[in-house]
């Protein structure tokens, strides 16, 4: 059976929710930002998005672009709200419900639409109702998979509601830059223009051997993908997807050097990470520090543990090792840290009581911090540093971990 | 340096040294091994952590000098050799060397820059059998950890107890230990604790190896008991050498504190069961291949005269299976990594072992009956 696939994607979603939550910001050109000292723009109105203004786009040059824009500082709790809200609604329509992202969900309406009318009268019953609940508007994108419904929502924005019936895949498809699909970017298709293709449909038309020793596996689902055709489900329960990794990154309020301060984010990083990792029961037997120098010269380092953990000081002690083995050679903007290699914890009991005290130790904060929130309890050393005011990361989810893609 | 070898002395010679030669080393050096032909001559090879000085019986010397060649290389020359091998320095940089009509011409290092034998002084000296210390070692090394973040843990504990004439080696890697203990007789010794590397114990172990079978032909090796070939241990605050046939094996010990290990071992686990080694581990092994990837999870549930033994994976489905035990006390459920118990029973080699218990998360303890001096502790897992 054909399935049907609904993108319910949120227009300019954190812009949105303050023009709708301040009448003062309504109609104008907004661009809402992170907390900290410098920080990019997160997500711009549409009406912003008129004078040029983009996401990731610094201050200074939004303030160029557009005179009259309003700058408004990020209040994640107000989004995460929402996000729990919308899920609400979601779920009337069917329980195949995947919150892939803070303002982008998939629902697997297959066997739910008759109850409804169709696929299109479920769009515009969530796209009306978002509308009156919270005053935002959604673009709703519908296909037989989820590569489809992306791009039906991305070729519909703002408030759009389109559906790629099986049919018309192929003819939406055959003149379609390969990087307007979801899951290829600039470089892979510089890469493919480089090779004489510069549409989906002529992608598709390529010779499997070709694009598989080309690009490897990846060539064989580039193939797919151009002909429009994806095999992943619409995952409802974050415990049950393949989860590979747990991580956290941030852009530090400014450029440092110091190894001491370079310490401090990476003690807030593992907390964090580790704290999420115990959270949903999970230990990581890699630990990986990606680093983003001044010049935006990305890179990562691994390490293997002999034993997977959740343990914050261990994960702490080893990004620390791991810093110190690398040269560093310019001031540093970006640090992140992520566990991988997840197993789920089988809590071995250590011999030595020191182990097991820390880990009740870590167990009670935990507690804590669940039911009086995250910010209750810190570690000390990381009071000296300016607190994370960035704008939640467009990756989160209602609950669980991500999946890395 | 000029000398004539024979082939099979310098082969077998070469080939005690591979393993510790360090060929991914940083320091080429390291992948290098010293020749000393003086009155007496000697080969040494490091890898900085361990060491193996050897003598080396030569048949002529032309003359006398030092000379750093590259070990892999070398050996596999000599291995392809035949007869009588005929070996020149050119200056301290190249190593001419014949045998027939072949000639090999290679490149060597500085002797110099070889890293100097240490200062062995303030010794205290134990002999002790090298089989049973060959044998202590093969029991103890499994339980050792190996990259953990507690240093101290990725080695064996060598603990020499004069008080009660005890010398114990101990592993650990804080979730299981293992434990031998022989006795000792010295005098004038205090309590001594070495702690040696992981790496070196292994190496130890195969050196003990060749000692106790050097003095027997290698078919009868294999099945006689090993000949109590005595050893020397010669102890300082920073190194140990381990003597035998001319032989001196060095190794660095680890500074630091070794976990107060005699602590955990539990002394009055109430619960005792009486199992089969080998189907205690055919049936762990069989149950666990569900849990692979889930630290190797497995519910032990005893009951009378039963263990019943489960695994279950989400992705996969679930195992069970059932061995007969003596055991009169009441039910218990404990989780474990059940490698650890593998591991622990595969070390033994009596076909009943007793395994002590207590509550669900205290430390566990296995024996062979019969036998006092050798304990396995494995923790268990929250289930």
């Amino acid at each position: 059976m054909e399935r049907v696939i609904l993108l319910i994607d949120m227009d300019a979603f954190f812009a949105s929710v303050e023009q709708q939550c301040n009448p003062a910001l309504r109609g104008k050109p907004i661009a809402v930002i992170g907390g900290g000292k410098r920080t990019v723009v997160t997500t711009a109105s549409y009406e912003a998005r008129k004078w040029g203004v983009k996401t990731g786009m610094n201050l200074h040059e939004a303030g160029q672009r557009c005179p009259e824009l309003i700058v408004v500082t990020g209040n994640n709790d107000k989004y995460t709200h929402t996000c729990t809200e919308l899920k609400k609604i979601y779920l009337k329509y069917t329980p195949l419900v995947e919150i892939y992202s803070i303002d982008e969900a998939f629902l697997d309406v297959t066997a739910s639409q008759h109850l409804f009318g169709g696929p299109l009268k479920i769009g515009e019953r969530i796209k009306r109702e978002i509308r009156s609940r919270f005053g935002i508007n959604a673009t709703v994108g519908i296909g037989p998979n989820k590569l489809i419904a992306k791009l039906a929502a991305d070729l519909s924005k703002p408030d759009g509601l389109r559906w790629i019936k099986p049919g018309e895949v192929s003819e939406v498809l055959e003149g379609l830059p390969p990087d307007e699909l979801w899951g290829i970017g600039k470089r892979m298709a510089a890469h493919l223009k480089a090779m004489g293709i510069k549409t989906c449909g002529e992608l598709s038309r390529m010779h499997p051997g070709v694009l598989r020793s080309r690009f490897g596996i990846v060539g064989e689902r580039l193939r797919m993908m151009a002909m429009g055709i994806d095999e992943t489900p619409v995952v409802s329960d974050p415990e049950a997807e393949d989860i590979r990794s747990i991580g956290h990154s941030m852009t530090l309020p400014e450029d440092i050097f110091r190894i001491s301060e370079i310490d401090r984010y990476l003690l807030i990083l593992s907390d964090m990470v580790t704290f999420r990792a115990r959270r949903y029961g999970y230990a990581g037997k890699t630990v990986s520090v990606v680093i983003r120098y001044r010049s935006f010269h990305t890179f990562s380092v691994h390490q293997k543990l002999s034993l997977p953990t959740s343990d914050t000081h261990l994960v702490y002690c080893t990004t620390k090792d791991m810093v110190r083995s690398v040269r560093l050679r310019e001031p540093v903007r970006l640090l992140g840290v992520s566990l991988g290699c997840l197993v789920r914890n089988m809590p071995q009991q250590s011999l030595f009581s020191k182990q097991n005290r820390r880990r009740r130790f870590l167990e009670t904060v935990d507690d804590i911090r669940c039911r009086y929130g995250k910010g209750i309890l810190f570690w000390a050393a990381s009071l000296q540093t300016e607190t994370q005011g960035g704008v939640i990361s467009p990756a989160w989810r209602p609950e669980g971990v991500h999946r890395s893609l | 340096m000029h000398i004539r070898v024979n082939k099979e002395e310098l082969q077998s010679r070469l080939s005690n040294i591979q393993s510790i030669v360090d060929k991914k080393s940083t320091m080429p050096i390291l992948g290098h091994f010293l020749l000393t032909v003086d009155q007496s001559s000697f080969i040494t090879a490091t890898d900085l952590e361990t060491a193996i000085k050897e003598p080396l019986q030569i048949e002529e010397i032309k003359e006398g000098g030092q000379l750093c060649i590259p070990a892999k290389k070398f050996y596999e020359i000599v291995r392809e050799m035949d007869g009588e091998i005929e070996l020149e320095a050119e200056g301290t940089d190249w190593l001419k060397i014949r045998t027939g009509k072949s000639l090999f011409r290679i490149a060597c290092m500085n002797p110099d820059d070889f890293p100097k034998w240490p200062q062995i002084t303030d010794t205290k000296t134990i002999s002790f059998s090298a089989s049973k210390l060959q044998n202590m070692i093969e029991k103890t090394l499994y339980a050792a950890g190996e990259s953990d973040t507690r240093y101290t843990l990725n080695s064996l504990l060598f603990h020499i107890k004069p008080d009660e004439k005890s010398f114990a080696i101990v592993g650990t890697d804080g979730h299981r230990l293992s434990l031998i203990k022989e006795p000792l007789n010295v005098e004038g010794l205090e309590e001594t604790k070495v702690i040696v590397p992981r790496k070196s114990a292994s190496e130890l172990r195969r050196f003990l190896l060749k000692a106790t079978r050097s003095r027997e032909t290698e078919e009868e090796a294999v099945e006689a008991e090993a000949t109590d070939t005595t050893i020397l241990m010669h102890i300082t605050k920073n190194h140990v050498v381990f003597k035998t046939d001319e032989i001196e094996f060095l190794v660095r010990l680890i500074e630091g504190n070794y976990p107060s290990y005699e602590q955990v071992i539990p002394v009055a686990n109430e619960k005792k069961v009486l199992v089969q080694r080998e189907d205690f581990i055919k049936a762990l092994r069989r149950v666990s291949i569900i849990s692979k990837d889930r630290s190797n999870a497995i519910k032990l549930d005893l009951e009378t005269d039963r263990i019943t033994l489960t695994a279950s994976n989400p992705d996969l489905g679930d195992a069970r299976d059932e061995i007969d035990v003596q055991y009169s006390g009441e039910a218990i459920s404990l989780g474990f990594n059940a490698r650890y118990l593998v591991d622990a029973l595969n070390a033994m080699s009596a076909d009943t072992v007793v395994f002590e218990l207590q509550e669900p998360l205290s430390p566990t303890l296995l024996k062979e009956v019969g036998i006092e001096n050798y304990i396995c502790v494995v923790m268990p897992m929250r289930i």
